[in-house]
């Protein structure tokens, strides 16, 4: 058991990487999903431990949550970068200080 | 640990590092749909049926075509190349994301199952009892969820409206886009 | 609500002309001012009529209510104050006819007027000081009217700073007095002081702290050096202010805090002395004056030192008599001054005066009464009530001989001066270069009333056997005190013999000042005097520069520690646009800090 969370770690770690190390929007979006998936794999798997099905309807949860935030982050994606025509995340720099 | 937890977790891995650095986007993309779907066959080994199938349907069928509908539509498939305007970046991720995987590793080191996993009846995650909990206690959730996706429809939507006519891009944007033809590619 | 109409209708004037008096054209704020000033002699002359009044709202301040009380004593005073104060309005419409200022003139006039009438009516010491501290302020903006001529600031300043140390006495006297009987309301304090055996040294302390008010207020040495600059103001403000009514709060205090000093010797005659000296002070000094109105100032101060030697000895009424006589004839003499003044021009100098008599007849008679009167020539208002406290010395409980023969020198050198004012302006030849032409009847006709005054007011309190009206009236408001007996014959042999030193110094001032050239330690003498024996110099000398340097050395460790705040700002402005660099606006940058917080904590609550 705590093989799979060991699993659900380290897929929350590379997706972090992603996220940090991706330089356009849609690619770092990915790696969130797979953040999201992992913390879902954790779920499950408690879930399977305690015999309890609190756990998979936890990960439901996750999963509607996660399509509607992919539609309305794909929708910004695509309004922003229609307005800029650059791909890269660090050209969205106007708020510096 | 059965043989299928082994190659599933080789799988799950590999593909997650496919995701997060292979440089063409649909390639990535690609990766990450095969991440997915691994995951699901995990979900039905831990008795959560419905929930693989869910898996499946929503996230590898829909969410992530969705993915590689924008990639096409308006990526440059090599766009991710070179390290930008913060090289120290990769090195520091990797270093954190290192550091928190041994944190949460330690911390998840103590955690065994509760009951003997012969006894435990979760009734293979089927709709039925997943559905009476979902519409029992965990009601208000779920009708949450639905004004969620209400929400995000309409966001969806109003997002992708074309802009008021007679909108120019503004001048720091038009700078920046000739100074794109200088940067590094 | 008598009473406090009294006060509120100057105020009202005071409000209502200041906000809108540039509004108004002349002579409409003037006739203003003086109809609500007329108006408050009214009320008080109605008060006094049907038998006083009380008006009081209680626990104003914790234990201390603010009352208003008209009776005999700040009926009699508030009938001089609103008398002469609108005697006086009424001749300022003329003085300060075609001034720019001419309605802020008469808003402060009537703030004047309601600040004095608070301070007569008090029934508390709270009361009267606030009346005592607006008279103060209203003092300074008058004597500062013309505030665009440097030296009339200052002169302003310099009357309101000495009249402040004098303040402070007073709100320690207040202060010990609540410490010991726990009221400030005049009838409780009264009652409790004359019943009670409180520690005399305690009684003493604070009896002598609320003389240093009034030396403050009323310039007695060594406070003095005030009322000659005020002279700087225009001139119905000498003569309301610092001639009739407001110099004449000191006196004022004293007598109605007769309770107190009726059994402080010690106390007393230390204020008898203080007078003493000061109208030998102000007597000496005005011999060498060249300015009108100068002389007239340092007669002024001579004379409240008359009235302190009488509150001195323990003749209250006496000395509130005087007030109502000199009330009369010192503004009379500085309104007949500003008639002059006008009348040249605005010519101060009395060198360059003489021969007035001729061109201005109504004044001279006008300035011949008044300086008689000052004089005490017999029959005269001044005559009487300048007998009354020479004799006094002799009478009453806290004199003595030696009083009454400095009093009577100090009443030959009044004689002498006045009669010096009198020649230099009025008699011989005109030496100057104006037009000299008469004032108009709105400045003519309020100093007839006064000369009148002047001449015949002294009737009202003869010797006996004669009738004596103001003793028997102000007794109930005043401590009682035991005279010693007096033979009338000696008496009366007194009063001939300060008749008799009155005229011969009349008699010789006209000698001596009708005469070309005078004795060479005369001349010596006149250049001390006209320097009031430089008094301001040894203050200046002493006090005044010292502070000046400490004030310099303290501006400078003030500017020290205003660089040592801007520093400690500009520390931390820079500390700020230091950390500012975060802000690079990649959003990378900021998730990257996001996951090093978020694997901190992590961290952190992995290790416990």
């Amino acid at each position: 058991m705590s093989y799979y969370l060991l699993l659900s770690a380290l897929l929350f770690a590379i997706g972090l990487y992603g996220v940090l190390a991706r330089r356009t929007a849609i690619l770092i979006f990915m790696s969130i999903e797979l953040m999201l998936n992992a913390a879902n794999l954790a779920f499950v798997a408690f879930a399977r431990n305690s015999g309890n099905l609190d756990g998979q309807v936890m990960a439901l949860v996750v999963i509607a949550l996660a399509a509607a935030e992919v539609a309305v982050g794909l929708g910004i994606i695509v309004a922003v970068f229609r307005a800029r025509s650059s791909t890269s995340v660090d050209d969205l720099a106007e708020l510096r200080g | 640990m059965s043989a299928f937890d082994l190659i599933a977790g080789v799988l799950l891995v590999a593909s997650a590092l496919a995701a997060v650095t292979l440089k063409n986007a649909v390639h990535a993309g690609l990766a990450l749909v095969g991440n997915f779907l691994v995951l699901a066959t995990v979900y039905f080994a831990l008795e959560a049926q419905f929930l693989g199938w869910i898996q499946i349907i929503v996230y590898a069928g829909a969410v992530m075509v969705l993915f590689l509908f924008v990639i096409m539509l308006l990526f440059d498939a090599k766009a991710d190349v070179g390290t930008g305007r913060m090289p120290w970046m990769r090195p520091l991720a990797a270093a954190l994301a290192a550091v928190f995987f041994l944190a949460l590793a330690y911390a998840f080191s103590g955690v065994g199952p509760v009951h003997p996993l012969a006894e435990i009846k979760l009734a293979g995650g089927l709709p039925g009892p997943l559905g009476r909990l979902l519409y029992g206690p965990w009601l208000y959730v779920v009708l949450l969820i639905a004004v969620l996706l209400f929400a995000a429809t309409v966001a969806a939507v109003v997002l992708v409206q074309p802009g008021v006519r007679g909108a120019r891009k503004k001048p720091q944007v038009l700078e920046r886009e000739r100074e794109l033809g200088e940067v590094d590619r | 609500m008598l009473l406090l109409l009294i006060l509120l209708l100057p105020l009202l004037g005071f409000v209502f002309l200041g906000l809108f008096g540039k509004h108004l054209r002349e002579p409409a704020p003037g006739v203003i001012a003086s109809a609500l000033t007329g108006l408050s002699f009214l009320l008080v002359l109605y008060g006094v009529l049907t038998g006083g009044a009380e008006w009081a709202v209680k626990d104003w301040l914790p234990g201390i209510p603010f009352s208003l009380v008209l009776d005999p004593l700040s009926g009699y005073m508030g009938l001089v104050v609103t008398g002469i104060g609108f005697l006086i309005h009424v001749y300022a419409i003329g003085y300060m006819h075609g001034d720019a200022g001419f309605s802020r003139f008469f808003a402060y006039l009537n703030f004047f007027i309601a600040m004095m009438m608070t301070l007569v009516l008090a029934g508390s010491y709270p009361v009267m000081f606030i009346g005592w501290e607006g008279v103060g302020l209203a003092s300074f903006l008058l004597i500062g009217f013309w505030y665009t001529e440097k030296k009339n600031a200052d002169s302003a300043r310099k009357a309101f700073i000495t009249n402040r140390i004098g303040d402070l006495g007073f709100l320690l006297g207040m202060a010990l007095l609540y410490s010991l009987f726990g009221t400030l309301s005049i009838a409780e304090l009264r009652e409790a002081i004359e019943s009670s055996t409180v520690l005399p040294l305690a009684l003493g302390t604070a009896g002598l702290l609320l003389f240093v008010g009034a030396v403050g207020k009323s310039a007695q040495v060594p406070l003095m050096v005030w009322l000659p600059d005020a002279m700087a103001g225009p001139t119905p403000v000498s003569a309301l202010i610092h001639a009739a009514t407001m110099v004449t709060a000191g006196v004022y205090l004293i007598a109605r805090s007769s309770f107190l000093y009726a059994n402080l010797q010690d106390v007393s005659y230390f204020i008898a002395v203080i007078g003493l000296v000061t109208a030998a002070y102000g007597a000496l000094s005005a011999l060498g004056q060249w300015d009108i109105k100068k002389i007239v100032a340092y007669s002024t101060i001579s004379q409240l030192g008359y009235m302190f030697l009488a509150v001195g000895v323990g003749a209250y009424w006496i000395a509130l008599f005087h007030v109502m006589t000199h009330a009369f004839y010192k503004a009379l003499l500085f309104m007949a001054s500003g008639s002059v003044i006008h009348a040249l021009g605005g010519e101060q100098d009395v060198r360059k005066m003489g021969g007035l008599r001729k061109y201005l007849p109504r004044t001279h008679l006008h300035g011949l009464a008044g300086a008689l009167s000052l004089a005490g020539f017999p029959l005269l208002a001044g005559f009487w009530s300048k007998d009354a406290i020479i004799t006094s010395t002799l009478t009453y409980p806290f004199g003595g001989t030696g009083f009454y023969l400095a009093g009577l020198a100090v009443a030959f050198l009044t004689a002498v001066y006045a009669m010096r004012w009198y020649v230099l302006v009025f008699l011989g030849e005109y030496k100057g270069s104006g037009h000299p032409h008469e004032a108009p009847p709105v400045m003519t006709v309020p100093n007839d009333v006064l000369a009148l005054g002047a001449v015949f007011a002294g009737f009202l309190a003869l010797p006996e056997p004669l009738w004596n009206l103001v003793e028997p009236y102000l007794a109930p408001a005043l401590a009682h005190v035991e005279k010693h007996h007096m033979a009338l014959s000696l008496e009366w042999g007194l009063i001939a013999l300060s008749a008799v030193v009155a005229l011969v110094g009349l008699y010789l001032g006209y000698l001596a000042f009708t005469r070309r050239a005078l004795p060479g330690w005369y001349l010596t003498f006149q250049t001390w005097s006209s320097n009031a024996f430089y008094v301001d110099r040894v203050y200046n000398v002493l006090i005044v520069n010292p502070l000046k340097e400490l004030a310099l050395v303290l501006a400078l460790f003030d500017g020290f520690l205003d660089t040592v705040y801007i520093a400690a700002a500009g520390a931390g402005s820079w500390l700020g646009g230091l950390l500012s660099k975060v802000q690079t606006g990649y959003v990378r940058a900021y998730g990257a800090l996001m996951v090093l917080g978020l694997v901190a904590v992590l961290v952190w609550g992995v290790l416990r």
